[in-house]
């Protein structure tokens, strides 16, 4: 009997695993099939044209990418440094239990109550108005408790070891915390920006009321353009385009590409992951 | 640092009626001894006896232990450590330490030689070449790392990884080396080694050494304390504690009725 439900229990779970990966095979499987067909140099390095029912994605495909530099440049120093006051100075108390419990609670507020949130901080009390830089930020706020516990997470992995060694060798706190702590958790922190850039990049809602352009010829310049970004591009060809119907390949197309960018500096994270837990 | 001949005359590490407390726990009562310049000095005694703790004290690594607190006295070269405004960066450069388990930084077996004299400010690499060179002869392990000193020192055994801790420790040119159990997580080869080692330190460095293993004490140390219950049963020379001891209860713990 005991037999019974360990091989049950194996089932189960390889079971389960089996179905996530075919999930996200049938997905991609489906975007590629829909979307393969609209790929090509032009249809990447091309603006849209004709109101959109034609041309490529090149406008949407560089605002995203300077999305996520932005909204990175802003989230990772703040997020690493949380999680580094979190995990190294941070004491047991009432405050910091506070702290944490809201952290945990802002990974729950869905992205349209950020979006909310940054038109007025943002777009209006701070006056950056529609544009990369408000977007930007409001992205960056959405995916700081993923970078804080993230971040938080790795250097607790650092073992006491390390610590311990440095401080006996006569470092002080912030010198074990540069060379020891933070070089140890480095390839965690970059697991967490990974995820974080899959969230950012996929994102519409943050976005809508902060600085995405319905459409724009032109790539931004400026932290103050409003940009064109890759998921709310394929939302207005599929919901507000001129012509729904005759687009549909475009919006796959524009998903395919948005796929392969996460997936694709998905692949570079892991690498740089792999090299440096090789080098210790 | 000047040293007249009578610095040098007197004991490097005194100890005088300290306690240790952990919140309410007293983990160490009234200790009171001398360690002399240039000799192994072993700590023995069963699980819980304070030896730990007290290696701790000389090098305040008990600070980091919430709720610790030391009263009485540790003079190192005459110097009280825990006097107010003590340096306590500067005194864990003077009393290097070596741990239980082989921790060496996941970095190269070079870097980590050169962490302690680079957190000191050392540059030059010329310097800093020629100090991880004669740390790691020091700790017997130049010949066997020479050609890779750009591996990961995670990479080595574990014995050589011990090593590479202990060369670690010297590169800053302690005073006084303190070793926590140094061999208990290596093999017998491996302890051995060490055990060298140990002996050839001592000619540059004081050593105080806490270990498990009684054999260890006998063959390594001038001096052995024994430790019971945070108290220090007896203190001598090693031919002394071992041959004859003076408290009944030393007697029983070396001969191995108890522990």
């Amino acid at each position: 009997m005991r037999k019974f439900f360990d091989k049950a229990a194996t089932l189960v779970f390889w079971g389960t695993a089996l179905a996530l990966g075919a999930l996200l095979a049938g997905v991609l499987g489906f975007v590629a099939n829909r979307g393969w067909s609209a790929i090509s140099w032009e249809f990447i390095f091309e603006p849209p044209r004709d109101g959109m029912t034609a041309g490529g994605i090149w406008t949407p495909f560089v605002g995203t990418l300077e999305l996520i530099v932005v909204s990175m440049a802003a989230t990772v120093p703040v997020g690493v440094g949380t999680g580094l006051y979190f995990s190294e100075y941070a004491t047991d108390s009432f405050f910091t239990h506070v702290l944490r419990q809201s952290i945990r609670a802002l990974a729950g507020v869905p992205s349209v109550v950020f979006g909310l949130f940054g038109l007025s901080l943002f777009v209006i009390f701070l006056g950056f108005g529609s544009s990369m830089l408000s977007a930007s930020l409001t992205l960056a706020c959405l995916s700081l408790p993923l970078m804080v516990t993230a971040s938080e997470q790795a250097f607790r992995a650092v073992p006491q070891d390390y610590r311990d060694a440095s401080y006996a060798l006569g470092a002080t706190k912030w010198q074990t915390i540069r060379k020891v702590v933070l070089p140890s958790a480095a390839s965690t922190i970059i697991t967490g920006v990974i995820l974080s850039i899959g969230r950012v990049a996929g994102e519409t809602a943050p976005i809508i009321f902060t600085g995405a352009a319905f459409y724009t010829p032109d790539v931004a310049q400026s932290l103050f353009d409003e940009v064109m970004a890759l998921p709310y591009h394929v939302y207005v060809l599929s919901t507000a385009g001129t012509n729904i119907e005759a687009t549909r390949p475009l919006q796959y197309g524009a998903i395919l590409v948005l796929v392969g960018l996460v997936l694709g500096i998905s692949s570079i994270g892991v690498w740089m992951r792999t090299r440096l837990t090789r080098e210790k | 640092m000047d040293k007249t001949e009578s610095d040098l005359d007197l004991p490097q590490v005194r100890t005088q009626n300290l306690d240790l407390y952990y919140g309410a726990d007293r983990v160490l009562r009234s200790l009171n001894f001398d360690i002399p310049r240039g000799c192994v000095a072993a700590f023995i005694g069963p699980s819980g006896c304070g030896k730990s703790s007290y290696l701790r004290c000389l090098n305040r690594m008990n600070d980091f232990i919430s709720g610790a607190r030391v009263e009485g006295r540790v003079l190192i070269d005459g110097e009280d450590i825990y006097a107010s405004g003590v340096d306590v960066i500067a005194l864990r450069r003077r009393v290097g330490m070596v741990f239980q388990k082989p921790n060496p930084f996941p970095m190269s077996i070079y870097e980590n030689v050169a962490y302690g004299p680079r957190l000191f400010g050392v540059k030059d690499r010329e310097t800093l070449d020629e100090t991880v060179r004669s740390s790691l002869e020091g700790a017997a392990l130049w010949n066997e790392v020479k050609d890779k000193l750009n591996t990961p020192g995670t990479g080595l055994s574990g014995g050589q990884q011990q090593r590479l801790c202990i060369a670690r420790a010297i590169a800053t040119e302690p005073e006084v080396l303190l070793m926590d159990e140094p061999t208990s997580a290596l093999d017998p080869l491996s302890t051995s080694r060490i055990e060298e080692l140990i002996r050839d330190l001592k000619s540059r460095f004081t050593v105080a050494i806490v270990t498990h293993n009684m054999q260890q004490a006998a063959r390594i140390s001038d001096y052995t304390a024994f430790f019971l219950l945070g108290e220090l049963v007896e203190y001598g020379t090693t031919s002394q504690i071992f041959t004859v001891p003076v408290d009944k209860r030393t007697e029983d713990y070396i001969t191995g009725r108890f522990g």
